[in-house]
């Protein structure tokens, strides 16, 4: 976990006007932005919009951040949201304006700490899960995961949906016994 | 299930597959040359297209509010370029203008008697007006996405 104190000295420098601050906050967010952008499906120039449309959100609210410790989450479930007004966009209807106001809960599995549990939780899954999820990580697609795996096509996705959901359980069995 | 994402995009990023590009990365830096020091943002207040039309020329109307000013933009998409006319309300009068932002051009315009200014020929994308107004803070619209 950043030290939130850290945190706080990067967007109140961010604030003031340091590049080299907001240079730093993007080499430690951007990444994990960009993970949530394409785990929404979106393409590389669509993902590319909705980190752009989060850091853009940030230079709206660099002096309102009510937590600079979430400031991370905040960046994630801001690019999350934009990402989503894109894919309801690209279906048709004008989108309503949403700005993200408070992180979502579910958003702290991308910090480092979470990122490790979850590597061992997936280890520890049973087949197919185990793969299934490893194959998922790699970016290949249902029609790829189904040959490696053996599954027919139209199953990928209730597998998916089922391991994430056994992953969801066994991690929030982890948080209650820490 | 809407969190899934959320997993799915920490499975992605500790496998490392699919890095962010450098491109996306220097864009974000880039972006803070967008700050406005202590502007103050107007928030999005409405959202309308054209009524029954839908295609590339329907203009988009968006307004954006704060206690002391609003905001209407009528922005029109036509041979991917963005066209912008907008009004600012009150008029702020004497000594005023708008910067019309897009990521990589801003282009800067008087305010009419009125509070209106258009611009044309914008790139699609991300768009923000800013008002200046002697002996008052900035005023700036929050970030809107236009695209054709």
């Amino acid at each position: 976990m950043p030290d939130p104190r850290q945190l706080a000295e990067l967007l109140l420098a961010a604030d003031s006007g340091d590049q080299s601050a907001w240079d730093e906050l993007e080499a430690r967010f951007g990444p994990r932005m960009w993970a949530v952008a394409r785990a929404c499906g979106l393409n590389e120039p669509d993902a590319a919009d909705a980190v752009q449309g989060a850091w853009l959100r940030l230079l709206e609210h660099l002096h309102d951040i009510r937590e600079p410790a979430g400031v991370g989450a905040w960046l994630a479930t801001t690019t999350r949201r934009e990402a989503l007004l894109l894919i309801r966009k690209s279906r048709s209807a004008p989108a309503p304006f949403e700005v993200a106001h408070d992180p979502d809960p579910e958003s702290a599995v991308l910090e480092a700490d979470g990122n490790r549990l979850l590597w061992k939780t997936v280890s520890a899954l049973k087949e197919p899960c185990r793969s299934l999820l490893t194959l998922v990580a790699s970016d290949l697609g249902s029609r790829q995961v189904a040959v490696r795996l053996g599954l027919p096509i139209g199953s990928v996705g209730p597998t998916r949906a089922r391991c994430l959901e056994k992953l969801r359980t066994l991690i929030s069995l982890q948080e209650t016994v820490q | 299930m809407i969190d899934d994402e959320y997993f799915l995009a920490a499975l992605r990023l500790a496998s490392g597959h699919d890095p962010i590009p450098a491109h996306v990365s220097a864009a974000a830096r880039q972006a803070f040359a967008l700050r406005v020091p202590h502007a103050v943002t107007a928030c999005p207040a409405g959202y309308n297209a054209a009524r029954g039309v839908r295609g590339a020329e329907s203009p988009q109307t968006v307004r954006f509010v704060t206690d002391a000013l609003t905001f209407d933009l009528e922005v029109t998409v036509g041979d991917g370029l963005i066209d912008v006319a907008g009004q600012v309300c009150p008029p702020p009068g004497e000594g005023c203008h708008v910067d019309i932002r897009t990521l990589h051009l801003t282009l800067t315009r008087r305010l009419a008697s009125t509070g209106q200014f258009a611009a044309t020929g914008l790139p699609p994308g991300w768009l923000s007006v800013v008002c200046h107004r002697p002996g008052h803070a900035p005023v700036q619209t929050s970030w809107v996405r236009v695209r054709p």
